[in-house]
């Protein structure tokens, strides 16, 4: 009787199966929704990561003569801030909001590949570990970025001093890193390339889609192009490495240069793909704050195809010094000022978006308005940098370190800090502290301007980019003890959105399903959204279907067609 | 009256078109871990190329794995 007991006893209270507790839940899961917050809460563990890193670039380069790092471990810490940055935080992060909000966007019930979307994420978590944990083997990558060949060539010998250029694994743990890491971005493009041209709900024409999927449709094209090259790039580094092969080594018939071609006709695409989901996260949150519809939808829509194309003519931009042929300058000078026409298409509509509208001043605009005033500046720093003879002057030097940081930071930084605030409440369920995310935006718009501004005068008196440090005699020293202040100040901005994030998640007021009074289907969900999205197929008839069904007597498509 | 092992218990009917069941049948099957095991195979397998052929041996025969059991997966 007594075994009868103890099976019986055994049979109610069962283990629960993986898939049933909660990590499991999450290690399983392929919710487009889920794998979306996963995506972000990665991202932005690799954001504070590089904050870390960029802290520590500051902080070494505040005085003259600093000594705060070793000029190896300054190498690799500088090297992991840009790679963190752009591979770890940026693309995950755009991908994330990508995932969470476009298929509810267009009123799908996931992506259209669910499993390989789960895979993505968890190459690009792992991917990340691999890269960072390069720093427990002594080996972090230490040749910038853009990993010039042959500085990481394992043979060659560099220098004055004949030292053998990178022996150590520093730079396989970059080749192999960014290899996985493409993986992960190919896996997501197709996903919402497919996504985006079969899921979309019934009336959900191309030319009805919200701005923020047209934008990650051409940025999952771009990956897919400008993804190989930088792939074979990888893999020829690796063979000249291991297998004795010398793409890269001008001594053995091969080319350094092939390696900035090849690197850079990824590399500035890559631009595009950092900014274009940015613009299109904008293109959603100054229509909702103005209360009126997009301007110009068609032209900003346009514009960013033609971004798009034209991002893959411009890639020797990077290359002026190299010695180029006069008409490849000319060329390439060309195109890149080219690029500037449907830029400023964007930000003339973005402007006439907001102009005249009863414009609420909340978190997400702030951001959103911070976002075109700094991208602005990017813009237009980098315009000079197309002029070849300022190229010449300002090469590797920290006028290039600003004009990237005003784009990438001032830019995508403040859009995803818009979409983070726009999209959190429909997340989490909960609403924001208001006058801390104004603190927050405050402070950040402070301190960008405030690092990054004084490294344009840096550039002009010529510092180099990447110095480990510097004499007390070049009139460097004040602008770099801005800059380093002006980053702490950054630090500061990003503490107090965390702790806004967590007072919201504690005791943040309740949400609701749509607090902005928003436009876009996203919006037309539960909060937090149930795991299909929609208990019914929307059936889209405008461009703001969410406010048709909300003001029906008015609806959109009563009096505009498209 | 005792269930035989292995017989599924069908929803009441009244259940059918709700919300709950609807989830249910979005969901069924969806769920994987091969996603999760196939990346750690790759990151294995890159570990093993910086540190010991021995790690990239495992790393290669989890990929096999992984690859396997994704394809095998009930779905």
């Amino acid at each position: 009787m007594a075994t009868r007991t103890i099976t019986e006893g055994v049979g109610i209270a069962r283990r629960r199966r993986l898939e049933e507790t909660y990590v499991g839940e999450w290690l399983m899961t392929t919710d487009h929704k889920k794998i979306g917050i996963m995506y972000i809460t990665t991202a932005f563990f690799f954001f504070l990561a590089g904050g870390v890193e960029a802290l520590l670039v500051r902080t070494q380069l505040a005085v003259p003569n600093g000594k705060v790092l070793t000029p190896e471990i300054y190498n690799q810490v500088f090297t992991m801030h840009g790679t963190t940055m752009i591979f770890l935080f940026v693309m995950p992060m755009l991908t994330g909001l990508g995932n969470y909000v476009v298929p509810m966007m267009i009123g799908a019930r996931d992506m259209a590949f669910p499993r390989m979307n789960a895979f993505g994420f968890w190459v690009v978590l792992f991917g990340g570990l691999f890269l960072t944990s390069s720093f427990l083997f002594g080996a972090a990558p230490n040749a910038g970025w853009f990993s010039y060949a042959p500085l990481t060539e394992q043979t060659q010998i560099c220098g004055p001093t004949a030292v053998v250029c990178t022996p150590g694994a520093n730079m396989d743990f970059w080749a192999l890193g960014i290899l996985m890491l493409g993986i992960s971005s190919i896996a997501a493009s197709i996903n919402f390339v497919v996504t985006i041209l079969k899921l979309r709900a019934p009336g959900m024409t191309i030319n009805r889609m919200p701005m923020f999927t047209w934008m990650t449709l051409v940025t999952a094209f771009l990956l897919l192009f400008a993804l190989p090259s930088v792939t074979a790039a990888s893999i020829l580094l690796l063979l000249d490495r291991h297998l004795g092969t010398h793409f890269f080594q001008a001594g053995f018939g091969g080319d350094p240069l092939l390696w900035q071609h090849l690197f850079w006709s990824f590399g500035h695409p890559e631009v595009y793909i950092l900014i274009l989901p940015a613009f299109g996260i904008i293109s959603e949150v100054l229509p909702v704050f103005s209360r009126k519809p997009l301007f110009g939808y068609t032209f900003i829509a346009w514009s960013g195809v033609a971004i798009g194309f034209l991002s893959f003519t411009v890639w020797a931009h990077h290359m002026f010094a190299v010695g180029l042929p006069l008409v490849a300058q000319a060329f390439f000078a060309t195109s890149t000022t080219l690029i500037a026409i449907p830029t400023a298409v964007k930000i003339f509509n973005w402007v006439a978006t907001v102009y005249g509208g009863k414009i609420s001043f909340k978190a997400p605009m702030l951001f959103a308005l911070g976002f075109i005033a700094m991208f602005l500046i990017g813009g237009l720093n980098g315009i000079a940098l197309a002029v070849v003879p300022f190229d010449y002057q300002v090469t590797d030097t920290y006028f290039v370190v600003s004009h990237l940081h005003y784009v990438l930071f001032g830019g995508t930084a403040f859009g995803v800090f818009a979409g983070l605030y726009y999209w959190l409440p429909k997340m989490t369920g909960k609403l924001f502290n208001e006058r801390l995310a104004q603190v927050h935006f405050w402070l950040m718009l402070i301190g960008v301007n405030l690092t990054f501004f004084p490294m344009h005068i840096l550039g002009l008196l010529g510092m180099p980019r990447r110095i480990y440090t510097y004499p007390d005699n070049l009139g460097w020293n004040e602008l770099n003890l801005m800059a380093t202040i002006g980053a702490f100040i950054i630090a500061i901005s990003i503490m107090v959105f965390l702790w806004n994030f967590v007072i919201a998640l504690r005791s943040g007021q309740a949400a609701g399903t749509d607090p902005w009074d928003a436009y876009t289907l996203e919006w037309d969900t539960d909060t937090p959204p149930k795991p299909y999205n929609f208990p019914v197929v929307p059936i889209v008839r405008s461009r703001r279907p969410f406010y048709d069904k909300k003001n029906p007597e008015i609806a959109d498509w009563k009096s505009v067609t498209h | 009256m005792s269930e035989e092992p292995g017989q599924r218990k069908q929803a009441p009917k009244k259940q059918r078109g709700s919300t709950e069941a609807v989830e249910q049948a979005l969901l069924r099957d969806k769920k994987s871990y091969w996603p999760f095991a196939l990346a750690v195979a790759l990151f294995i397998t890159l570990l093993g190329v910086v540190t010991h052929p021995i790690v990239f041996g495992v790393g290669l025969a989890l990929i096999a794995a992984a690859i396997i059991g994704w394809g095998l997966e009930h779905r």
